[in-house]
C-alpha cells in the first residue's frame, strides 16, 4: 500500500487514467495525489479551471480533463511534485512524460537520460524534448520522450554520466567528510545476531553532557531515585549545556518503564532562569545603555 | 534599566514573525526577540514548497517566506525593535523577561507576551548513539541548507514522518545518497507525496523497523537494524547492518516549553501534540494573563498552522491592549476558518484530539 511503501498501486494508477480518445487528443496532467492532506495549490493555480475547486482544503484533487489543456502550470505549483503531464497524442509509438526535477545539474535538450519508475528503478531510456524553468516556482519541469507504453511507470530520471559525482554541483556544498567512502563495502551486510544484551544497553550515553550512561540512571531508579529532579541532584543529569532537552524525556521513559508508572505522570525536572549556563560576571555586567 | 513595551514576542520563526507582523500592524509596539543572528527559525532551511492554501503562502518555499515575513517587519518602522542573537534566559512570575543580548543582561517587562519559542528534537537511545557521524534531522538540515556543508556520504535516515522525507530528499538534493529511511510504525507517518518523491529517487523505506547500535571506531561506520513488532520489540534474525557514515535521527519534535513552565502557565503532558503544552483558550492565551502561545510550543503541527496560530496570537495581543482594527472580527474569523481547515483532515486527527485536551476557560 501507498502507506506502507510510498509507491502509489497499479490500482490507484488506472483510476487516473483517461478515455482512449481523451489520450489521443493532446497533452493532460495525471495528478498523483491520493491522500487527504491540506493542501490546493493546483486548484487555485489552474488558469482553465480544470483541477475542480475544492469544498475542504483537505479534499482529494479532482480533475476535469475536457478543460485541462496539459499546460503544467499545477506541476510546477505542487508542494508535493506529484502532478505529471503526459502527451500520448504523437501516435507513433513514443509519448512524453513531463516531470518536476529539483535537482542539479539540469539535463540538458536533446540529453538521453536514465528513465526511472516509482520505485525507483530504471526501466529504459528517454530524451529530453522541453525544459521548463520557472523563477516562481523554481521547480523545473523536464519533458521525456519515452516509449508510450511506458508512459504511466516512468516518474523520475536519472542522468546517464552522473555529473554530479564527477564534478562539485557548483561550489554550493562542501563536505565535511574526507576520507572516501565508497572504497568500503556499502552493501548491506545480513548478520544474524540476536538482540542487544543489557550490557550493551548499559553503555549507552544518556546525558551527553555529564557524561551519564543508562546504566549508572538504571541503578539510580533501583536504588529509588524515582523522578527526574532526585535524579538530576544526585547525578548533574541535564544540569549541562543542553539543560535536559535531550536526556530529559530519555530519562523520563526509562523511569516509566522501570517503575510502571505512565509517562503523562512523571513531571519534568523544575524549570528555573536561566534556561542556558551563563557564567556569574554575566549577570554582573548588566546593561549599561 | 528596564525597558517597557506593549508586546514582547519571543521566538522569531514563522509564528513569531506573523505574531509581530500582525500586531505592529494593529498599532502595538511590539519588540521581537530572536535566539540566533536571522530572523525565520526553521524556515530559512526549510527549502520545500509549503502545503496549505495561498493563505498560508502555499507553493512558496520556505526560506522564501521567512525573507518575505521579515521584509514586511521592516516595514512597520519604530513600531518595531528586534533583537537578533537575544536569547531569553527567564520568565519571573511578576512578568519581567531577562535576556541575553549578545552578551548583555537585559531586562524587559512587556504588558503582553506571545511565547514562540518551538520545538526541540527528540532523541534516542541506542549502544553507541554518541559517536560522532549521529545527527538530529535538524542539524542536517541546517549544515546543508544554511551553511552548505553535507554532513557526509551515506546517511541512514531514521523516522518517516514529514520532517525524515523532507530531509531525505534534500541530502539527495545536496548529493549525499541515503542508504534507507527507517520506520517504528507499520506505515509511513508523513505525507505520501513526500514520500513517493524519496522513493522514486532510489531510496528504499522501512516501515517497522528500529536501528539497533550504530558502529564505527572513530566515527559512525555502519548501523545496525531490525524488524520490529507492535510491541517495539526486535524480531529475533532480522538483523541487518547498513554501511553509513551519517545516521540521522528525525523521531519527532518538543515543544520547548521551559519558559511557560517558568512564567507558571498550567501544562499538561499530551503525547499526540509532543510533549508538555500549556492549556490555552480560543485567544491562545495561557492560564497567566496576558502570556499568549503559538506555533509549535503550544503543540506540535506543520508550519502553516504555525503561521496562522501567530496571526491569531499577535491579533488577540494587541486587541487585549486596546489595539483593535474595525477588520478585527473579520480577521479573527479568518485566522479560526484557516486552523479548523488546515486540522480537518483524516492526517490531522492526532492534532484535533490533542487540542481538545488542552483547551481551557
Amino acid at each position: 500500500m501507498l502507506i506502507n511503501t510510498g509507491i502509489a498501486t497499479q490500482e490507484l494508477i488506472k483510476k487516473l487514467i483517461p478515455s482512449p480518445e481523451r489520450r489521443a487528443r493532446g497533452p493532460y496532467a495525471m495528478v498523483e495525489c491520493f491522500q487527504e492532506i491540506p493542501c490546493n495549490p493546483c486548484s487555485t493555480s489552474c488558469p482553465f479551471g480544470a483541477i475542480l475547486p475544492m469544498k475542504d482544503i483537505n479534499d482529494i484533487p479532482t480533475i476535469d480533463l475536457d478543460r485541462c489543456t496539459g499546460c503544467g502550470i499545477c506541476a510546477g505549483v505542487c508542494p508535493g511534485l506529484a502532478i505529471f503531464i503526459i502527451d500520448e497524442s504523437k501516435g507513433d509509438g513514443t509519448a512524453t512524460v513531463t516531470i518536476p526535477y529539483e535537482f542539479r545539474p539540469l539535463p540538458e535538450k536533446g540529453e538521453t537520460v536514465r528513465a526511472v519508475n516509482r520505485q525507483g528503478n530504471i526501466i529504459g531510456d528517454g530524451v529530453v524534448t522541453r525544459i521548463l524553468a520557472s523563477k516562481k516556482t523554481k521547480t523545473p519541469l523536464i519533458t521525456v520522450q519515452i516509449p508510450a507504453e511506458l508512459v504511466y511507470e516512468v516518474r523520475f530520471l536519472n542522468l546517464i554520466d552522473d555529473k554530479s559525482n564527477s564534478e562539485e554541483p557548483s561550489s554550493t556544498y562542501q563536505s565535511v567528510v574526507t576520507d572516501d567512502l565508497s572504497s568500503k563495502v556499502l552493501d548491506t551486510v545480513e548478520i544474524d545476531d540476536t538482540a542487544g544484551t543489557e550490557n550493551d544497553e548499559d553503555e549507552i550515553i544518556i546525558c551527553r553532557c555529564e557524561g551519564l550512561t543508562l546504566g549508572v540512571i538504571r541503578d539510580l531508579i533501583r536504588e529509588g531515585y524515582t523522578t527526574v529532579d532526585e535524579i538530576k541532584r544526585i547525578s548533574r543529569a541535564g544540569m549541562g549545556p543542553c539543560q535536559a532537552r535531550t536526556c530529559g524525556p530519555l530519562i523520563a521513559s526509562e523511569i516509566a518503564r522501570m517503575t510502571g508508572q505512565p509517562i503523562a505522570e512523571i513531571q519534568p525536572s523544575a524549570h528555573r532562569p536561566p534556561v542556558k549556563p551563563l557564567p556569574i560576571e554575566f549577570f554582573l555586567g548588566g546593561d549599561s545603555e | 534599566m528596564m525597558y517597557e513595551i506593549d508586546l514582547a514576542v519571543i521566538g522569531g520563526g514563522p509564528a513569531g514573525l506573523m505574531a509581530a507582523n500582525t500586531a505592529a500592524e494593529a498599532g502595538a509596539k511590539v519588540l521581537l526577540l530572536e535566539r540566533d543572528g536571522h530572523l525565520g527559525g526553521q524556515l530559512v532551511k526549510q527549502t520545500h514548497k509549503f502545503f496549505g492554501s495561498e493563505e498560508q503562502h502555499a507553493s512558496m518555499r520556505g526560506n522564501d517566506i521567512s525573507t518575505m515575513l521579515g521584509d514586511r517587519l521592516g516595514s512597520f518602522g519604530e513600531r518595531v525593535t528586534v533583537w537578533k542573537s537575544a536569547t531569553v534566559i527567564g520568565f519571573y512570575e511578576d512578568g519581567v523577561i531577562t535576556i541575553d543580548h549578545n552578551g548583555i543582561y537585559k531586562k524587559v517587562k512587556p504588558m503582553r507576551v506571545v511565547v514562540a519559542t518551538g520545538a526541540s528534537e527528540k532523541f534516542l537511545s541506542f549502544p553507541n548513539n554518541d559517536l560522532p557521524g549521529i545527527y538530529g534531522a535538524g542539524a542536517v538540515q541546517t549544515m546543508m541548507n544554511v551553511y552548505g556543508i553535507r554532513p557526509g556520504q551515506r546517511v541512514l535516515m531514521i523516522g518517516a514522518g514529514n520532517i525524515g522525507l523532507i530531509v531525505s530528499y534534500q541530502l539527495l538534493q545536496a548529493g549525499v545518497s541515503v542508504a534507507a529511511i527507517v520506520e517504528g510504525l507499520p506505515h509511513i507517518g508523513g505525507y505520501a507525496v513526500h514520500a513517493s518523491k524519496v522513493r522514486r529517487a532510489g531510496v528504499p523505506i522501512l516501515t517497522s523497523h528500529t536501528i539497533v547500535r550504530a558502529d564505527g571506531a572513530e566515527s559512525v561506520e555502519s548501523a545496525t537494524i531490525a524488524e520490529i513488532d507492535r510491541g517495539w520489540n526486535v524480531i529475533q534474525r532480522t538483523m541487518k547492518t547498513i554501511a553509513c557514515d551519517v545516521i540521522c535521527i528525525s523521531v519527532g519534535l518538543t515543544p520547548l516549553a521551559e519558559l511557560l513552565w517558568q512564567a507558571g502557565c498550567k501544562m499538561r503532558y499530551i503525547p499526540s501534540l509532543g510533549g508538555s503544552v500549556p492549556l490555552r483558550n480560543d485567544c491562545l492565551e495561557t492560564t497567566v494573563k496576558g502570556v499568549f502561545i503559538a506555533g509549535d510550543v503550544s503543540g506540535i503541527e506543520e508550519a502553516s498552522a504555525a503561521m496562522v496560530e501567530g496571526r491569531l496570537a499577535g491579533l488577540e495581543a494587541a486587541a487585549s491592549l486596546g489595539f483593535k482594527s474595525e477588520r478585527y472580527c473579520e480577521e479573527r474569523n479568518d485566522c479560526m476558518e484557516q486552523l479548523a481547515a488546515l486540522r480537518s483532515g483524516p492526517t490531522a486527527e492526532k492534532i484535533r484530539s490533542g487540542l481538545a485536551c488542552a483547551e481551557c476557560r
